[in-house]
């Protein structure tokens, strides 16, 4: 811990954190003739060392955080990742689109908020992503048609017990658009990448490169166009000139202290540690807007047990979806949610069952033991922001003496509502699937606000470029700067708005505004 | 020599060999260290030039036995010990004076999770009682230690029945933390990488003795109670709470804790203690009433009469919520518990070609997976 900060580097931009924000910036930023630097806080992984085992895994980001409100966010292995990749080393790979009415829910519904830009500004990025990380899906979609560069993967057995109980309820499903190859993927502008060999690990890191990920498609673009990737690189601090705009990023490497000089920094450090950094930094926070807004998706699972041998651990876990709830017909609240099929490893499994159900005592360890009979079905829906849903800062200091976050989230009426209509959908479709013993799960996933993307005008923290609205040389890009949940999970969006990010700095750089 | 070999095939183990993922236990017989042997220098230097004259092989061979037992052997005993001598390979005599005995391998042998025995011969010169406990100990985390009268280095031959009967005694006592041997199989198998089976491994032997605590006896008690009665029947109490404590010890969080609650150990603790002080003597009440109390604490409607140095009515929900998920987590990780379920998802592939999976479909089996069911 030096002091002096020892060796000095420069390059164009900075950017910290390599996830599904940070790694999409490199390689367009590389690919345009900027160095770029790549902080990343993790290690690097070779994808063969990845263990199916739930404890062993190591690609999740440990440090505590303090969790408040009246329904507090589970983290740890749930929510962020590190490690070269971030998140999207243990992402789920669900890749369903951005619903384009979800984008202006406020505009629909007078509820939530309208992000500063709409579907067609989103579409051909999204478009970009999918190509490059690889997609499978069904031949005909439901909702929105054939797209899929690669044919769906293996459905598991929870996935054939919605098809069934989707059949006799009505409902609409289909195989689920999945980053996951379900063929071998030759080497191009990205590396060999074998297909999904159905060992339902996902989230534990995925040993053939089936899944994409930052680390086998973003990242690898971005250093063969010479971007630096320097891992186990904890950024501590920034320096700034007279006119407050970003000079230098100090990070903490092997307990040495590194000053880097840039021209712009890019805070891609995922929905929690981005937010914290700005907050521990008093830095673009002149609103008093960056921690607001906090948002997580409502992520409630339905639970029973079947006659048959499911072994839910095998296989893609997500591969069947309903989009059709998306805007329920019946709906007493505003947004709606995706349903997909679940596969659970057993130790995240017992976890759920005990803090999400209340389950303790007989009825917990008979379920448990029955693990292979048991095949449940969960959501992804609409989360709106709330005053009282906040990112702030505990008195507690971490290693680096960085203040903790403290994250406060209760469920507000419309999550209520929404999470009813859920529970009641959800148990009438599994039991038309033939399960018996059914029970809910009370789950949140996700971090997603603190750094809203809108309007200076509003009090927004970046606009719609992705830039900070006080310094013009800081630019977010995570799930902190979404304006509003979505119902769709929220690594493909956040991609996309991520190679969008990119294109208007380099137009910025290129027009002088900058 | 065969010790040293022993303790040293053992360390692979644990560092997930494929092959050796059934091993529960050692036992070292009058056994050489896995540190240079003690051995006197002359005596030495003399051994190494008894295989220089071939005639003279079989007075060696009685010089050998009349060292190495308290009191020679029974006379069938004595000739094939006669044989067995005279058959050595000089090369290999040569190489364990020479080299083996003086090389050490302490550092790669380590500490070991596993159980031994390590038994001695009441007269053996060098590897006595004594020198068993500072070369060979070290190495074991759990260390029963056997002491065999009327017996030097050459216990087999010496003291047959008395070693057979430590032997039999010691396999009763490990035989309850071995792994089914189907499960074994897969476990040892390539379907398993050595990262994984090493991490299963080391689940499965648990904390040992000096591995880290923070809770009291007193408090580790209430646990092992609190954890019954989320666990009933699942496994064994107090093994689950000494895991949860020595969890706590190591300070490596799940990467949240409740904003409403102090540090995970200080929490613990104070749960505890409250528990224990609103119901003195919760550990000995019958399992209904226990239930009763845990339920009342996992509503919110644990009376904690407002003791300020004690956790809140809210604080205990909080408490309880993350002990019975703790609990749960930590019996769903457990290799045994896997086998008793038929979890088969850690062998689904090492560093090489990945097997994965074939059939994802409900009902469908595929030939090298454990069956519904527990397996023996």
């Amino acid at each position: 811990m030096s002091a002096a900060h020892s060796p000095t580097g420069e390059t164009d931009v900075v950017i910290v954190g390599s996830g599904a924000g940070g790694a999409p910036i490199a390689a367009r930023l590389a690919q345009a003739g900027l160095s770029v630097t790549v902080l990343e806080a993790g290690r690097v992984f070779d994808s063969a060392e990845h263990t199916p085992d739930e404890t062993t895994a190591d690609l999740y980001w440990m440090e505590e955080r303090l969790s408040g409100g009246q329904d507090p966010i589970a983290f740890g292995a749930n929510n962020s990742g590190q490690g070269v990749g971030g998140s999207l080393l243990h992402w789920g790979a669900f890749c369903p689109r951005p619903d384009p009415r979800d984008l202006a829910l406020e505009s629909e519904t007078g509820l939530g908020r309208d992000w500063p830009f709409g579907w067609d500004a989103l579409a051909s990025y999204i478009e970009a992503v999918e190509a490059v990380v690889g997609v499978s899906g069904a031949m005909n979609y439901p909702w929105g048609g054939s797209r899929f560069a690669y044919p769906p993967v293996m459905r598991n057995a929870p996935a054939h017990a919605m098809e069934k109980g989707a059949k006799a309820v009505g409902l609409t499903v289909s195989d689920a658009p999945a980053a996951v190859l379900s063929r071998d993927r030759l080497a191009g502008t990205t590396p060999f990448r074998g297909h999904c060999i159905n060992c339902g690990a996902c989230h534990q890191g995925c040993r053939t490169g089936a899944k994409g990920g930052a680390d086998n498609s973003f990242l690898p673009m971005a250093v063969a166009s010479g971007a630096r990737i320097i891992a186990n690189a904890r950024v501590i601090d920034v320096e700034r000139d007279v006119g407050g705009r970003i000079k230098a990023v100090i990070y903490r490497r092997h307990e040495q202290d590194h000053r880097l000089d840039c021209r712009a920094l890019f805070l891609c450090a995922g929905g929690v540690e981005t937010p914290r950094l700005l907050l521990n930094w008093g830095l673009g926070n002149a609103s008093g807007e960056v921690g607001r807004n906090f948002m997580t998706h409502v992520a409630t699972q339905v639970w029973g047990q079947f006659d048959a041998d499911m072994s839910m651990n095998r296989g893609y876990p997500s591969s069947l979806i309903s989009e059709q709830m998306v805007r329920p017909r019946d709906a007493d609240f505003a947004g709606g949610y995706l349903i997909q099929s679940l596969g659970v490893m057993p130790v995240t499994l017992a976890g759920g069952f005990a803090r999400g159900a209340g389950l303790w005592g007989a009825p917990l360890v008979e379920r448990l033991r029955n693990y292979r009979r048991l095949a449940g079905i969960g959501i992804n829906g609409e989360c709106l922001p709330h005053d009282d849903n906040r990112l702030t800062l505990s008195d507690e200091v971490d290693d680096l003496g960085l203040r903790k976050a403290r994250i406060d989230f209760s469920y507000g009426e419309n999550e209520r509502r929404l999470d009813a209509h859920a529970r009641k959908t959800l148990t009438a479709l599994w039991a038309a699937a033939g399960a018996q013993d059914i029970f809910a799960v009370a789950r949140s996933a996700h971090t997603i606000g603190g750094c809203r993307m809108g309007d200076k005008s509003d009090g927004a923290v970046v606009d719609a470029d992705g830039c900070s609205v006080e310094i013009d040389n800081l630019y977010l890009c995570d799930n902190s700067v979404f304006p509003s949940a979505l119902s769709a999970n929220p690594a493909l969006t956040l991609m996309a708005v991520a190679l969008r990010t990119a294109d208007r700095f380099l137009h910025r750089t290129r027009t002088g505004d900058f | 020599m065969g010790g040293k070999f022993a303790t040293l095939i053992a360390a692979r183990a644990r560092e997930g060999a494929a092959g050796l993922s059934g091993l529960v236990g050692v036992v070292l017989v009058a056994g050489s260290p896995p540190s240079p042997e003690p051995m006197d220098e002359n005596r030495r230097a003399e051994m190494l030039r008894w295989f220089d004259d071939p005639a003279q092989l079989t007075e060696k061979a009685q010089k050998f036995i009349d060292d190495n037992t308290n009191d020679g052997l029974p006379e069938e005993a004595r000739r094939q010990a006669i044989v067995d001598f005279v058959r050595t390979s000089p090369e290999a005599w040569k190489g364990w004076l020479a080299k083996g005995s003086r090389e050490d391998w302490s550092a790669q042998a380590g500490v070991i999770a596993l159980p031994c025995l390590i038994i001695a011969g009441e007269d053996d010169g060098d590897l006595r009682e004594a020198a068993q406990r500072l070369k060979n100990a070290p190495h074991f985390r759990t260390v029963d230690s056997a002491v065999v009268p009327r017996a030097a280095h050459m216990i087999p031959q010496e003291q047959p029945d008395h070693l057979a009967e430590l032997i039999c005694k010691f396999c009763q006592t490990i035989s309850a933390t071995a792994l089914p041997v189907q499960f074994v199989r897969l476990m040892a198998s390539d379907r398993v990488s050595d990262r994984t089976r090493c991490a299963m491994l080391a689940r499965h032997s648990g904390p040992g003795r000096t591995d880290g605590s923070v809770l009291s006896q007193a408090q580790l008690g209430v646990l092992a109670a609190v954890v019954a009665r989320i666990l009933p029947g699942a496994s064994e109490p107090s093994d689950l709470a000494r895991r949860l404590d020595a969890g706590l010890a190591t300070g490596r969080g799940d990467g949240w804790r409740f904003a409403d609650l102090p540090a995970d150990v200080e929490a613990w603790a104070l749960g505890l203690d409250t528990l224990a002080a609103a119901e003195p003597k919760f550990a000995r009440l019958q399992g209904d009433v226990q239930d009763a109390i845990l339920r009342a604490i996992s509503t919110g409607d644990f009376d904690t009469q407002n003791e300020p140095s004690r956790l809140s009515a809210n604080g205990m929900r909080l408490w309880f919520e993350d002990v019975a998920s703790e609990a749960a987590r930590l019996w769903m990780s457990l290799p045994a518990t896997w086998a008793q379920i038929g979890y088969d998802g850690f062998a689904t592939g090492d560093r090489g070609p990945l097997q994965g999976y074939q059939e994802t479909a409900a009902d469908v089996p595929e030939a090298w997976r454990l069956p519904l069911g527990s397996v023996r």
